[in-house]
């Protein structure tokens, strides 16, 4: 009987979905992007996208918002997950689950009260587009920062850093001599899981107003004009903007960064 | 176990087929239709008993159960033949189109007039027969009930050679124009399409984000000089020459109107698809580019929470467009029982009161007027008319309700000012519809300039960044 069972066979359900929705979007995507309209092979969306100025601006303002993004993430994050890992206060996972619960709430709704929160403070929200950006996305993206680094630093063993009180460093030093590099693995899954949604993420902004575009609301605008190929182009030079981003900061995270990033 | 694991490994199979047997499964004698509607574009039931709707000499009208559901009933007790209607929703003309490329079918679907003209060019329209035209069958509610001037513009329209209504019956209709606050907006800066890109109102304006209402604004605030000239309007073959001008797709006119969109870019609140109604009626912006149907409902909304707005399609021009229904080839298949069925849910949703009921529910304006019942005329008149006798309009609606021939006068004694407000939005008069123009939809070459001008419009130029 049990020669029939193979724990390989759970995976089947898995596999199923994602042929079905992963593999094959990809392939048509792929697809899309290298013809054109009379299914000829053409490179002419790439060459398209790199020679507009508009195309190339609004490339460099969506990294500079996803940047933006991720450095405010990261600096409200670190300092909130550190103190739920290691403040010693009793009952973390309730308080994690405080900052985790309006997560679960509706993100349409959540940004819904946003704008009316930064219009009972600004006055008019559309003086300052760039800043409600950052506070939108931060607000939607900040739980992504905050869980993998707390993760991270919950399983940084205490008795390293016991030995280095022992060997005389203040805790200053202790910090970021043992506890930072420890947790580099966790803030590099953090700035991956909100770097890319940061720059492709259009329904915040359309919410907020509708007038600044990003990436995705660029890929947005070319499927709704029937042109599917140089839509399916820019997303394919996302996706390997973001393939590029990843192969470097692993490196640079020593093949650490597969385990942090395992956790969500 | 082992049986278990059998069952996990055939499972997707089975779900697969499933739905597959589910799709083709069509019983011989029961009709299916397949039905695509904008979202809430169509009374959906469920009314509060307050709700329900008693003019005087009229049974009460009362939704409570979705329209294409009744349809079903309806069909079976006049026809004796079943219906299954399968009824969904798309949310912008180009998503449907796009559903219909990637193969979803359907039989009947209500684009607007362009995507009618892009469907028709590339033959995917099927023609009503002869006998939906029929005004002395009683069950053609359509064709006995549609107002003259509609009647007149889908004859006189042609696609490709053809008069629209070969292939396209209409629902609903309005023109497009700017809703402003009157107490922040002077009424007339709001006569110009100028207002925009007016400085007065920086960053309190919001644009619809699309390429063809926002090109034709544009565009009438470029030929704005021309437009208002006594000369132009006073022209005999006025209402051509507005039509030809206002489609006019040339190369130098694109840019320049990329330009002016520019200007109003820099100027407004948002370009929005759907949050200026709310944006609007909270009060946060003052000046809204609107179509006449949202600018009815906002205008009643905002009327609640006492912020009085009014709707004025700018001297320039407005825009009249149509949102009607089209049987598709692809769909119908060559079927006659399923071509009657889709023309005769055309003519149940266009008798009398289920014109009320939608309207009512909806907010926008029926193309039909009623024909010899005079329903839809006085639920008009029991929604706007008043009692009092000072400070009011006698609002002329002849044009639309008329037959042809005959001399019936239409006329609403409304409150003095209502033709600013829904009355006029949902009804604009005689002046106003002749100051409109209908848009065409652009050929593919011009479709891809003005498209690349319109995201261009919307990026960040580089040059902007260093």
């Amino acid at each position: 009987m049990k020669k029939y069972f193979s724990r390989r066979y759970l995976c089947i359900p898995y596999c199923i979905f994602l042929i079905f929705f992963v593999v094959l979007p990809v392939i048509v995507i792929f697809y899309y992007a290298v013809t054109n309209g009379e299914g000829e092979f053409t490179l002419n969306n790439l060459s398209a996208f790199f020679s507009s100025g508009y195309a190339i601006g609004t490339l460099l303002y969506s990294i500079a918002i996803a940047f933006t993004v991720t450095v405010v993430c990261l600096l409200l994050a670190y300092p909130v997950a550190y103190i739920l890992a290691k403040g010693g206060i009793r009952k973390n996972n309730v308080l994690l689950l405080l900052f985790i619960t309006p997560m679960w709430i509706n993100f349409t709704l959540r940004i819904t009260a946003l704008k009316e929160v930064l219009t009972a403070i600004e006055g008019n929200i559309a003086y300052y587009p760039f800043i409600n950006t950052i506070i939108g996305m931060t607000y939607d993206f900040l739980p992504f920062m905050i869980l993998p680094l707390y993760t991270t630093i919950t399983k940084i063993d205490n008795t390293f850093s016991e030995a280095a009180q022992d060997l005389g460093a203040d805790s200053v030093k202790v910090f970021f001599r043992i506890t930072l590099p420890l947790s580099v693995p966790g803030i590099i899954s953090g700035v991956m899981m909100v770097f890319l949604p940061a720059m492709t993420n259009y329904v915040i902004l359309d919410m907020l107003y509708n007038s600044t575009f990003i990436m995705g609301s660029l890929i947005g605008s070319y499927f709704s004009a029937y042109d599917w190929h140089n839509g399916s182009m820019i997303s394919i030079i996302l996706l390997f903007i973001i393939l590029a981003a990843n192969f470097v900061t692993d490196r640079f995270a020593d093949g650490n960064a597969g385990k942090g990033r395992a956790i969500l | 176990m082992y049986r278990f694991i059998t069952f996990l490994k055939w499972f997707p199979v089975a779900v697969i087929a499933c739905l597959l047997a589910g799709c083709a499964s069509s019983d011989g004698d029961e009709v299916i239709l397949r039905v695509c509607n904008w979202e809430e574009f169509i009374d959906e039931g469920n009314w509060d008993d307050d709700e329900a709707i008693d003019i005087d000499g009229h049974e009460v009208i009362m939704g409570e159960e979705p329209m294409y559901k009744e349809f079903e009933d309806w069909y079976y007790e006049k026809y004796n033949v079943k219906v299954k209607v399968y009824y969904s929703c798309f949310g912008t003309n180009e998503d449907m189109y796009n559903q219909l490329t990637i193969g979803d079918k359907f039989d009947l679907v209500c684009p607007s007039e362009y995507m009618m003209m892009k469907l028709k060019n590339e033959g995917k329209l099927e023609e009503f027969s002869d006998e939906f035209f029929d005004v002395y069958d009683e069950n053609n509610y359509y064709a006995r009930g549609l107002s003259p001037y509609i009647k007149n513009v889908f004859e006189e329209n042609k696609v490709g050679g053809e008069p629209w209504s070969r292939y396209f019956a209409g629902y609903m209709w309005g023109t497009t124009g700017i809703v402003f606050n009157t107490a922040k907006v002077k009424a007339e800066d709001a006569r110009h399409w100028d207002i925009l890109r007016d400085r007065d109102y920086y960053r309190t304006v919001t644009v619809k984000n699309d390429v063809r209402d926002s090109y034709f604004a544009a565009l009438a605030i470029l030929k704005a000089d021309m437009l208002r000239s006594e000369k132009f309007i006073s022209s005999p073959d006025y209402s051509e020459r507005l039509a030809e001008e206002m489609n006019d797709t040339d190369e130098k006119v694109v840019d320049r109107v990329g330009d002016i969109l520019q200007d109003i870019k820099d100027n407004s609140y948002s370009f929005e698809t759907d949050s200026g109604k709310a944006d609007m009626a909270a009060g946060k912006v003052d000046v809204s580019y609107q179509w006449s149907g949202d600018a009815s409902y906002i205008m009643e909304v905002a009327g609640e929470n006492s912020v009085n707005l009014n709707y004025i399609v700018p001297d320039e021009c407005g825009n009249l467009w149509f949102d009607g229904w089209v049987m598709l080839k692809d769909g119908i298949d060559g079927d006659a029982a399923k071509k009657h069925a889709a023309q005769a849910f055309i003519n149940y949703i266009s008798r009398p009161d289920n014109v009320v009921r939608n309207m009512y529910y909806i907010g926008y304006t029926s193309v039909i007027s009623g024909g010899d019942d005079d329903t839809v005329f006085d639920y008009m008149d029991w929604h706007y008319g008043t009692d009092e006798t000072e400070d009011t309009i006698d609002y002329d609606l002849t044009y639309f309700f008329a037959e042809d021939g005959s001399d019936k006068n239409y006329t609403v004694r409304a409150k003095k000012g209502s033709e600013y407000g829904s009355l006029g939005a949902q009804y604009p008069d005689l002046n106003t519809i002749k100051r409109c123009a209908v848009m065409d939809n652009f050929d593919e070459e011009a479709y891809e300039r003005i498209n690349r001008m319109w995201i261009n419009v919307r990026c960040i130029n580089i040059k902007d960044i260093f």
